[in-house]
């Protein structure tokens, strides 16, 4: 039984053209995009950059959109990107509540925020704005452009995040969990990331020239891809063929350091032996490597070094294609995937432009373009924190392809949870909260933090926020208590990420201007700093990734686990769900509708769950799991009914106005099961639905449900629970039902 | 030069956020990366930060952070040398 993985259809917007045929032409023409500066709004004119070259004004245009309409450059390029993309995948608006939307983007709504933030915090001016700051509001805006999709979320890996979104997609296809996902990412060029990487001293002020002896750095780009993944059989339903398949992938963390590649490429090196592990093929039949390739003096090294110690003597060609577009960060994976598929169709091999001295110990790319057939290509996307990925794109060919099974077939087993730790506004790292909870009487609180000197040293503490320091203390805790040495995957969840560095660097940013900001509040402001600093702390190079999609982060990373324990590729994982707020924060998110509305008291959480596939002393199972986007209420009652349960744990907060709403739509959905709730002593926060996962298994572990948590304490009883549901409806358009069995 | 070697030692400390030391557990011959301090590359950055805002010394190579941070002994010899504040 096969199940290849085929790409039915594409789209790409990025400095070199706004469609698939202006990109094949800058390719083949050797035209790049890369110049001066025109739309940003910097007073960094020195770096040459690669620009969409359309204004917000006239994306919005394009699209449609009202001039007036709340929009975000990243969610701009992503809706034409994604226009193209359905288009040519024959995908009709009524086809869109049957398929799957997941897109990568690190900067989201960040183009505006710089641009507001001072309205933010000293005033009511551009407060609507406030609502689009995270990426998952980006990749929403970007979706319902188009209509209802059925699930929606976001990987937030920095410049690989669109890479992770595509293997998302296709863990999805394999397990049967849709016959249609769009996958890619989106990312505008932001003064924050212009000065961040400049803080970093890793750009350019001359066109790039990855792997060239006299590189001295990036060029920022920006863009958007996205690609059409579709099972074998949906294709042929619908009639139409495949442009290529993705016969691989692989992702791994190269646990190095924060911002800098090891020297002997150990992440991206696992990366790219999983793909073709993945695909069954030698190293022998890679045709051309589209390589990460970003111009910095230590990204091209180790690069080389990981694919001499793949390939050996036989480097199949390989070039970046970076210097026509610039480094589009966290879209970079999709749009030179779409770059790969260009070449496949049209047999050619993309040229490094302005390269001209090898380097010491590197690669010699491709300079010269060539015309050849092409079978397979693999593409490299690495980020910040060692997230590297690499997909294997190969020309559709059946026959070739039929006779090797992709991987197993997924199996249904119960999954374990092992152990689950929280810091969190209750006592840190234990259950006090079950017999003593503390009581608050203010809206907003921070966290009780433990000494983290047990965890970390203070040399490596020092630059760290607190999210940073939290997560690392969960995630020890949590892997201590498991029993297992150590975990297979390291996966993410957080809805904000780092905000108190985010806020540092914007009020940078905003009161000093463009000119000597800190490289550390830069490097601790990106989402998966979180997770790749776990993965450091722990020395883990297995699967690593975040998500970054408001209150089903946490939830979108549990997903991410369950599909892949089913498809047997790990067995066991650590997912976090992580989130911080500061005052500021609070107050500016308080001002656009995001949180704290009628007083609600609000917190931060870290919390740290292994799962395993192994059950010995668990603290529970998890039996069933599913994520929703905007379900019809008739989808989401044929859903419930596969996770019945005695106990309901709602995400109602005790005094927020929408708790009745959200009570009656539990009980038409449930019946009589009790009701549960853990936000009136845990606080709401982004990833509270991680605590409610935690607290579930603690009270199934305990074998007893403390009278606190009862909506109704009438209904609080002695008896051993057998089983809970987390049910969370977040933020009015994502659900998760999570069931856990004692 | 003992006075710019203090100062220069605070505004060490404050911009590597090394909260629990102060400017006399610092020797200024000693190396700051590697065996000495513990510092890494994330800290020159900043320290290049430092010397801009406080000195008015703009480098432009981060290669050559590598000379000058050496000790603190050798970068208050470097500052004396090219700040413009």
């Amino acid at each position: 039984m096969t199940n290849p993985i085929l790409i039915t259809g594409c789209g790409v917007v990025s400095a070199i053209g706004n469609n698939k045929a202006e990109t094949l032409d800058a390719l083949l023409d050797n035209r790049s995009g890369v110049g001066e500066l025109v739309y940003l709004k910097t007073e960094h004119k020195e770096f040459p950059v690669g620009e969409v070259k359309m204004s917000d004004e006239e994306m919005r245009k394009l699209m449609n959109i009202r001039d007036n309409a709340i929009t975000t450059r990243t969610a701009l390029m992503g809706m034409i990107a994604l226009d193209e993309a359905l288009k040519d995948a024959k995908i009709t608006p009524e086809m869109i509540p049957n398929i799957g939307f997941i897109s990568g983007t690190t900067v989201g709504g960040m183009d505006m925020s710089e641009q507001f933030y001072l309205d933010y915090v000293n005033n009511e001016k551009h407060k609507e704005y406030i609502a689009v700051h995270d990426c998952g509001s980006c990749s929403e805006m970007t979706a319902e452009h188009f209509g209802k999709f059925a699930f929606v979320t976001t990987l937030s890996t920095a410049c690989s995040s669109a890479a992770n979104a595509i293997i998302l997609g296709a863990n999805m296809i394999r397990c049967g969990e849709a016959d249609i996902v769009v996958v890619g990412g989106s990312e505008c060029i932001t003064k924050f990331h212009l000065n961040g990487f400049n803080s970093l001293m890793i750009l350019d002020t001359k066109p790039c020239r990855p792997f060239d002896a006299t590189r001295a750095g990036l060029n920022l780009g920006e863009g958007a891809a996205y690609l059409v993944l579709e099972t074998e059989e949906s294709a042929k339903k619908r009639g139409v063929r495949a442009q290529a398949i993705l016969s691989g992938y692989g992702n791994a963390c190269d646990a190095f350091h924060q911002t800098a590649s090891s020297p002997d490429g150990e992440g991206a090196y696992r990366a790219m032996q999983e793909a073709l592990k993945l695909a069954d093929i030698q190293p022998d039949k890679i045709d051309y490597i589209n390589a990460h390739g970003t111009g910095t003096p230590n990204n091209d090294l180790s690069e080389s070094q990981a694919v001499k110690r793949l390939f050996g003597e036989n480097v199949p060609p390989m070039s970046s294609t970076k210097p026509f577009t610039g480094h589009t960060t966290s879209a970079s994976g999709s749009i030179e995937a779409v770059f790969c598929i260009l070449a496949l169709q049209n047999g050619f091999l993309p040229v490094n432009l302005n390269w001209s001295q090898p380097m010491d110990d590197g690669i010699v790319p491709v300079h010269q373009q060539v015309k050849k057939e092409l079978k397979h290509i693999l593409c490299n996307a690495f980020g910040f924190g060692g997230n590297d990925s690499s997909m294997l794109i190969s020309k559709p060919r059946f026959d070739e392809l039929n006779d090797r099974p992709m991987a197993p077939e997924p199996v249904e087993e119960p999954l374990y949870v092992l152990s689950a730790k929280q810091i969190s506004v209750q006592q840190p790292l234990c259950e006090d909260w079950m017999t003593q909870p503390v009581d608050y009487q203010t809206p907003f609180n921070r966290s009780i933090d433990p000494s983290f000197k047990d965890y970390i040293s203070p040399i490596e503490a020092r630059r760290m926020g607190k999210i940073l320091k939290r997560a690392i203390a969960t995630s020890k805790e949590a892997i201590k208590t498991s029993g297992l040495e150590t975990v297979d995957a390291i996966i993410t969840g957080t809805g904000y990420g780092c905000i108190e560095n985010t806020e540092f660097f914007l009020e940078a940013l905003s009161k000093d201007g463009e000119q000597m900001l800190s490289p550390t509040y830069f490097m601790q402001s990106t989402h998966n700093t979180i997770s790749s600093l776990v993965a450091i702390q722990t020395k883990n190079h297995g699967y690593n990734v975040t998500y970054a999609h408001k209150g089903i982060s946490f939830d979108s990373a549990l997903q991410d686990a369950v599909l892949q324990m089913r498809l047997g590729k790990i067995n066991s994982a650590l997912v976090g769900g992580h989130d911080e707020l500061t005052p500021t924060f609070y107050n500016i998110l308080k001002k656009g509708g995001m949180m704290g509305q009628y007083d609600e008291m609000c917190g931060e959480a870290a919390v740290s769950v292994v799962l395993g596939t192994k059950s010995d002393n668990c603290l529970c199972k998890l039996v069933n799991f599913k994520m929703l986007h905007k379900p019809s209420m008739d989808k989401l009652k044929a859903i419930a009914a596969d996770f019945k349960a005695d106990y309901i744990l709602t995400g109602i907060s005790g005094n927020h106005k929408g708790d009745e709403a959200y009570l009656k739509e539990t009980k038409e959905l449930f019946g009589d099961a009790k009701l549960l709730k853990y936000k009136h002593i845990f606080g709401e926060s982004f990833t509270s639905s991680g605590i409610g996962v935690y607290v579930a298994a603690q009270c199934l572990k305990a074998g007893k449900i403390p009278t606190h948590l009862f909506v109704n304490p009438q209904e609080a009883t002695e008896k051993k629970p057998s089983n809970i549901l987390i049910f969370n409806h977040s933020d009015g358009n994502n659900y998760s039902l999570t069931l856990l069995e004692a | 030069m003992d006075e710019l070697i203090y100062t220069l030692k605070q505004q060490i400390i404050e911009a590597l956020n090394l909260e629990d030391m102060k400017p006399e557990d610092i020797d200024e011959n000693a190396s700051l990366f590697g065996e000495g301090l513990g510092l890494d590359s994330i800290d020159a950055l900043e320290l290049i930060v430092m010397m801009e805002k406080n000195y008015g010394i703009k480098l432009q190579d981060p290669a050559k952070g590598k000379e000058i941070f050496k000790s603190v002994a050798v970068m208050a010899d470097f500052i004396a040398k090219n700040r413009t504040k």
